[in-house]
């Protein structure tokens, strides 16, 4: 039901009449400059987003800012946090709408996916359950184990996202080329359109 | 216009092409991809160290801690993302020569590493530790580290196929506007932008064909300028009205602007280097 969702967005959606007629999906794949503008959006919101939450989880980590209360610093900057992260989200939507099926079926975008939505859990508990007894540890240079594990888990799990997030552009592994049936299983190429190959040259 | 390396140097092209099957491009290449995502990572601490640092500068963010306070706590992190994008940039760039030495994206990029290089560590580091206290030795670097910046902006928005990455450090700097400014000043601001963006988007997709070139570019030049005036403008008006704050006057927070957008630029020309 998604593959078929895609199908449509990436080939229908926004698609006038005539033989040459385009998608809005194919039309943004093919504009000369903007999706250009829009990957390098995307880099650059990153640098917003990721480059201020990794000071918050460092600050959480006793790392870094260890004279100012770990309050003052999350209030200050998850906004800005907060600002990357949508900017992030719509450029990156965007990204996803020129080439919804390549996604679709890619590894590298499945497991980010994943990860992204362990880093936000990690946030949710994070901030019902840790930040509840903030006030008893608000102002330590070393912030208690409960919020440094959140804090390593979401430097972890963001650096995952980012490293994944750039790996998409290679393509090791691929749907249609020889390739472990794990992966074929992981990206279901079996649906795709151009197919599963195992290893051995035959279609699984 | 179009600058490339090739017009420098163009006896070096021999060695270039060489320099993918030789130490350490031929090391590189095999994992090349790892090399680029840590390249990614440095950019990002770089952004975000940089990105604090500065708006403290401009007035805005960790506003509770004086400048010298983010100096302390970020320099270690900011070195690191210097450090890291310049040797990953190097390693990933011996391994890609001939790509760069025919690319005005990688001129940009270049310019924009020196005037990033002058502007961090000749001005906003020092005057952060100085909690806003600018020097003559500052004014210095800034004009120097002033005059790449605007050269490596020249070069990027006179360079056919990668000048519309000028937007990148047009929205970059309009954000930074809207971080500044404050009240009833950031809904004018925002009253103006936002219907500009819809003219804009109306006028490239509706009035004029998304595949008439010619048409195209003269208009969305147009506008590029025409967001450049507003943000600057009203940039302007935030620097000078909020007057002599705790943390330096208007010079202060020029250097705040100026540091975060030659580092935007880095990142946006790099990026056309895949595109153009």
């Amino acid at each position: 039901m998604i593959r078929a969702f895609l199908v449509w967005l990436q080939t229908a959606l926004g698609k006038g009449a005539g033989d040459t007629a385009q998608s809005w999906s194919e039309a943004l794949l093919g504009s000369l400059n903007f999706w250009g503008l829009l990957e390098g959006s995307h880099l650059i919101g990153l640098m917003l987003f990721a480059g201020t939450i990794l000071i918050v989880d460092l600050r959480l980590l006793g790392v870094t800012f260890r004279r100012t209360p770990v309050s003052v610093v999350s209030d200050t900057i998850l906004p800005l946090t907060i600002f990357g992260f949508i900017f992030v989200v719509i450029t990156g939507m965007g990204l996803f709408f020129a080439k919804p099926l390549f996604y679709y079926h890619n590894i590298w975008f499945r497991v980010k996916m994943i990860m992204l939505a362990i880093a936000l859990i990690n946030i949710l508990v994070f901030h019902s359950r840790i930040q509840r007894t903030q006030g008893s540890w608000d102002s330590d240079a070393l912030p208690p184990a409960g919020a440094r594990t959140a804090a390593a888990l979401s430097l972890s799990a963001w650096l995952v996202v980012i490293t994944f997030g750039r790996l998409i552009a290679y393509d090791w592994f691929e749907c249609g080329k020889p390739q472990p049936a794990f992966i074929n299983w992981a990206e279901e190429c079996k649906v795709s359109e151009k197919g599963a190959v195992a290893l051995s040259g035959a279609h699984p | 216009m179009s600058l490339n390396l090739e017009q420098f140097l163009p006896h070096a092209r021999p060695w270039v092409e060489g320099l993918a099957n030789s130490f350490p491009g031929s090391f590189i290449k095999p994992q090349f991809a790892w090399w680029e995502v840590a390249h990614v990572l440095s950019l990002i601490t770089l952004g975000g160290t940089t990105i604090l640092m500065n708006l403290r500068l401009i007035g805005v963010g960790l506003t509770q801690e004086p400048p010298s306070e983010l100096y302390r706590s970020l320099r270690f992190w900011q070195n690191l993302g210097v450090i890291g994008i310049v040797v990953t940039g190097i390693l990933i760039g011996s391994a890609n020569a001939e790509r760069l030495y025919d690319s005005a994206a990688f001129i940009v990029k270049m310019l924009a590493l020196i005037a990033g290089i002058i502007l961090t560590y000749g001005v906003s580091r020092p005057v952060a530790r100085g909690d806003g206290a600018v020097g003559l030795a500052e004014k210095i670097w800034l004009i120097l580290g002033a005059a790449v910046f605007l050269l490596g902006l020249w070069v990027f928005a006179t360079s056919e196929l990668i000048n519309p990455g000028v937007f990148h450090i047009i929205t970059a700097a309009g954000f930074i506007v809207l971080f500044a400014v404050k009240g009833r000043a950031r809904w004018t601001y925002l009253g103006v932008l936002i219907p500009l963006i819809v003219v804009q988007f109306v006028w490239t997709h509706i009035i004029v064909k998304a595949d008439d070139y010619a048409h195209l570019t003269p208009v969305n030049k147009t506008f590029a300028a025409i967001f450049t005036a507003w943000i600057v403008g009203v940039g302007l008006v935030q620097l000078f009205r909020a007057g002599r704050g705790e943390a330096g006057g208007p010079l202060t927070r020029i250097i705040g602007y100026v540091t975060i957008l030659v580092w935007v630029m880095g990142a946006a020309a790099g990026r056309w280097i895949a595109f153009a």
